[in-house]
C-alpha cells in the first residue's frame, strides 16, 4: 500500500541526515511499530508518511502513485488519519462535533451522519453525556478515544499515530493498542505508530527500529 | 460549506472572546455610521437648501452704464453739472424673465416718499426734513424732494426680506398682497400707529413731493413691527424708519408720476433651484437691454449653507476613512492575535486536509458574523452619536460662515443703507439712494443668518453603506493576517 523509496531527510546539512535511502513497504491490514532513540527522526518519518512535510531525498508512493503527484492536501485529506501524542481536537466543540467536522473536511462516506459518529464514540466508551460535553471536559484517556474515533470515522486507509499512549495510563494505553489492531485487522487499514514503548510496539504486527540513520525490523 | 458551521461553533463557544470582538467592531462601526449619517444629511440639507433658500435674479437700472453715459456728458458739457439718469424697470421685460424656465415667482419694488398730511411723522434728532439721500449726495439725486414718509411700492410684503427674514412682522391686520394692486391700502410700523393712535381701518393722508404734488388718501390694512435692530439701522440724515410704510407698487408708481406706470425700481425673480441661477442671469440677460438694464443674482444662503456643509460633508468623509483604516489596523492585529492563539485549530486542519482558503474563510465568516450584530447596535446607537457630533458641527460651522459673512458687510460700510433717509426720487434713480424703503430689496444683507439643521436618521440604506464599509474593513483585515495562516506549517504545531 504504502511504499518509501529511498527516501532521506536532513534539516541544514545532508552529512547530518536523519535517515538516507529508507526503502520500507507498509501493507494493508497490518499494524507497524516505528521505535528509536529520542530524537532518532522517527516522528520525522512519520511526518513524512503523514504528508506533514516533504522528504529531502526519494518519495513515498501510495499504491504506487508518488504522493507528491496526489498533492499533499488532498493525500492529507482522503488518504490518511493522524492521531497526535497531544490528542489535538478542536478544543471549542464536543466530541461529536470534532468526528462530524472530521468526516465534513475529509468528505467521508458518512459525512454529515450523526448518528455513525456517535455509535463511533460509543464503541471507544464514551457515553451519550460526555460526546456533547465540550472536549476539554474530559480527560486524557476519553480525549484520545476521540482522537481515534476520529481516525475510524474517516474513510482513509492510512492511520499514523505519533507516541499516541504518551500521556495514557496503563488501562487506557491497552485499551488504545486494542483500538489499533482493530482497525489494523477489522477495517483493513494500515497502522503506523511512532512509539518509545515497547509493550506499544510489541502489540504491533511488525515493528522497526530507527537507529543510526537507518531502519531495521525487529519483529 | 463546514467553515459556516465551525464559525458558528467558535463563536458560540468562547462567548467572552466573541462579545470583546462584537464590542471593538461596534465601536468602530458606530463612528463609521456617525461619520455616513452627518454626509448623508449633509448632502440632504444642501438639497434641501436648494429648495428652501432659493435664490434671486434682481433686475435693476444700470447704474454703472449710467454713470458713463453721466462722466462722458459731463466731459462734453463742462458748465452744466453731472446729472446720472437711471430708467426704472419695465414690468413687461420682469414678466418676460418671470416666464424663463426655473423661476418660480417675481415681486417688483418702487421706491419713493410722500409727506405726512394730517398725522405727524415720527422725527428724531439726527433726522432732519429736508435730508436727501445718502447716495444721492452730490447733486447726483438733482431734483429730488424727500418727504418723511417712507413710501416701499411691493408687489407682496411676504416677499421682502424684512419680512422674509422675520424682522418685521405683520402685528395687527394683514400685509400688501398681490390684490392689492391699484389700491391705495398702506400698512404703517407700530410706533407711527401708536404716536397717532392709528389703528387697522383708518385713513391717513399723503402728499406727494414730486409729479402733480397731490394728496392721496390711504387706507392702513395692517400694522408691523420692525424689530429694534432695524430701527437702529439708521444713517445720518435718515427719517425714522418708523415712518416706512409699505403700500402696493403700483400706489408708489402713482405717487412717483404718472411716466411710472407699470415700472419698478427694481424686480426680484425667485429661482427654484440656486444651482440654476447663472443659466437664469445668462438667459435673462438676453432679454433685456443691457445698456440700460442689470440684472445680478443672488444665492449667497444658498452659498453660505453649502459651504457650511461642504465643510460639514469634507469632516465626515475623513471621519469615516480615519475610522475605516484605524478599524481595519486595529481589526487586523485582533485577528492576527488570534490565529496565534488559535495555531493548533489550524494546525488540526491542515493535518484533515482543509484547504487553506477555507480557514481563512471561517475567519471571515467569524467576522462577519461579529459585524451583523455590530452593526445592529451601531445601528441603535449611531443616530444619537450622529445628531450630537452632527449638531456640534454644524454650529461650529454656521458660526464660522455668519462671522466671515458679517465682517465681510461691515466692510462695505452704511451709506445709502436700509433705514437711510428716504431718497424721494423725484427723477427715476430706483433703490440706490438713500434707500428709504424698509429692508425691501436688500436680501442679501441677511443672507448669512439663514442656518442648515441636520436631520441625522439611520436608514435601511445607510445600513446597507455602513455593511458595504463593515465588509471591506473586515476583509482587509481578514487578508492582513492570513499571510500567517498561508504560511503555518502543520508539521511545525502539531509534531514539532
Amino acid at each position: 500500500m504504502l511504499k518509501t523509496n529511498d527516501l532521506g531527510y536532513w534539516y541544514d546539512r545532508q552529512e547530518n541526515s536523519l535517515f538516507e535511502h529508507v526503502d520500507l513497504e507498509f501493507k494493508s491490514g497490518t499494524s507497524y511499530a516505528i521505535v528509536g532513540q529520542s530524537g532518532s527522526g522517527k516522528t520525522t518519518f512519520l511526518s513524512l508518511l503523514a504528508g506533514l512535510d516533504k522528504p529531502r531525498a526519494g518519495q513515498i508512493e501510495l499504491n504506487g502513485q508518488p504522493i507528491n503527484k496526489i498533492g499533499l492536501t488532498n493525500y492529507r485529506k482522503s488518504h490518511v488519519a493522524i492521531v497526535f501524542q497531544s490528542y489535538n481536537l478542536f478544543n471549542y466543540m464536543s466530541p461529536l462535533n470534532n468526528l462530524l467536522t472530521a468526516m465534513a473536511v475529509t468528505e467521508s462516506s458518512h459525512k454529515g451522519d450523526k448518528a455513525f459518529a456517535a455509535d463511533m464514540l460509543r464503541k471507544l466508551g464514551l457515553t451519550d453525556e460526555q460526546m456533547k460535553k465540550n472536549v476539554q471536559k474530559l480527560s486524557g484517556g476519553q480525549q484520545q478515544r476521540v482522537a481515534i474515533a476520529r481516525t475510524m470515522c474517516c474513510d482513509a486507509k492510512l492511520v499514523v499515530a505519533d507516541e499516541p499512549t504518551g500521556n495514557l495510563d496503563e488501562e487506557n494505553t491497552k485499551f488504545m493498542i486494542d483500538q489499533f489492531q482493530k482497525i489494523a485487522h477489522e477495517q483493513n487499514k494500515c497502522v503506523i505508530i511512532v512509539t518509545h514503548e515497547s509493550d506499544v510496539a510489541k502489540a504491533c504486527d511488525h515493528s522497526y527500529r530507527l537507529a543510526k540513520h537507518e531502519f531495521a525490523l525487529e519483529s | 460549506m463546514n467553515f459556516f458551521k465551525r464559525a458558528w461553533l467558535n463563536l458560540t463557544a468562547k462567548k467572552g472572546r466573541s462579545i470583546l470582538l462584537i464590542l471593538v467592531t461596534s465601536a468602530i462601526m458606530l463612528f463609521v455610521l456617525a461619520g455616513l449619517l452627518i454626509r448623508n444629511a449633509a448632502d440632504t440639507a444642501t438639497s434641501n437648501a436648494k429648495k428652501s433658500v432659493g435664490a434671486t435674479v434682481t433686475l435693476s437700472a444700470n447704474r454703472e452704464a449710467a454713470f458713463k453715459k453721466m462722466r462722458s456728458s459731463t466731459s462734453t458739457k463742462k458748465s452744466s453739472k453731472p446729472k446720472l439718469t437711471t430708467s426704472p424697470v419695465k414690468l413687461s421685460d420682469a414678466k418676460k424673465i418671470a416666464k424663463l424656465s426655473n423661476v418660480s415667482s417675481y415681486s417688483a419694488t418702487v421706491s419713493t416718499s410722500a409727506n405726512a398730511k394730517g398725522f405727524d411723522a415720527i422725527s428724531t434728532s439726527s433726522s432732519s426734513s429736508t435730508g436727501g439721500g445718502m447716495g444721492m449726495k452730490g447733486g447726483m439725486s438733482s431734483s429730488s424732494s424727500s418727504g418723511d414718509i417712507a413710501i416701499s411700492g411691493v408687489t407682496s410684503t411676504a416677499s421682502t426680506s424684512a419680512f422674509e427674514e422675520k424682522s418685521s412682522k405683520i402685528t395687527k391686520g394683514r400685509g400688501i398682497t398681490t390684490s392689492d394692486e391699484g389700491t391705495n391700502n398702506v400698512v404703517i410700523e407700530s410706533e407711527l400707529a401708536k404716536e397717532d393712535s392709528l389703528s387697522v381701518g383708518d385713513t391717513i393722508k399723503l402728499k406727494a413731493t414730486t409729479g402733480s404734488k397731490k394728496t392721496y388718501t390711504m387706507k392702513i390694512v395692517g400694522i408691523y413691527k420692525a424689530s429694534s435692530s432695524t430701527s437702529t439701522q439708521q444713517g445720518p440724515g435718515a427719517t425714522d424708519p418708523s415712518n416706512s410704510v409699505y403700500t402696493s407698487y403700483t400706489f408708489a408708481n402713482t405717487v412717483k408720476g404718472s411716466k411710472y406706470k407699470n415700472t419698478a425700481d427694481s424686480v426680484t425673480s425667485n429661482v427654484s433651484d440656486p444651482a440654476k441661477v447663472s443659466s437664469v442671469k445668462t438667459a435673462g440677460k438676453k432679454l433685456i437691454n443691457t445698456s440700460k438694464y442689470s440684472l445680478s443674482t443672488n444665492d449667497s444662503s444658498y452659498q453660505t449653507v453649502k459651504a457650511s456643509m461642504d465643510n460639514v460633508k469634507s469632516f465626515a468623509d475623513k471621519i469615516v476613512w480615519l475610522v475605516a483604516i484605524a478599524g481595519t489596523i486595529i481589526l487586523a492585529l485582533i485577528v492576527i492575535l488570534m490565529i496565534r492563539e488559535r495555531r493548533y485549530e489550524i494546525g488540526v486542519l491542515l493535518s484533515l486536509g482543509e484547504a487553506r482558503w477555507k480557514i481563512v474563510a471561517q475567519f471571515f465568516v467569524e467576522m462577519v458574523m461579529v459585524l451583523i450584530v455590530s452593526i445592529v447596535i451601531a445601528g441603535a446607537g449611531g443616530k444619537f452619536v450622529g445628531n450630537k457630533l452632527g449638531q456640534q458641527l454644524v454650529s461650529q460651522q454656521t458660526t464660522t460662515a455668519t462671522t466671515s459673512s458679517t465682517s465681510t458687510q461691515t466692510q462695505g460700510g452704511q451709506p445709502g443703507g436700509s433705514g437711510g433717509a428716504p431718497s424721494g426720487n423725484s427723477k427715476p434713480s430706483g433703490n440706490m439712494g438713500g434707500g428709504g424703503a424698509p429692508d425691501d430689496s436688500s436680501s442679501s444683507s441677511t443672507s448669512s443668518t439663514k442656518q442648515a439643521e441636520l436631520d441625522v436618521s439611520v436608514t435601511v440604506l445607510d445600513l446597507v453603506e455602513l455593511g458595504g464599509f463593515g465588509l471591506a474593513i473586515m476583509f482587509l483585515s481578514i487578508m492582513l493576517a492570513s499571510g500567517g495562516i498561508l504560511r503555518l506549517q502543520p508539521k511545525k504545531v502539531l509534531i514539532d
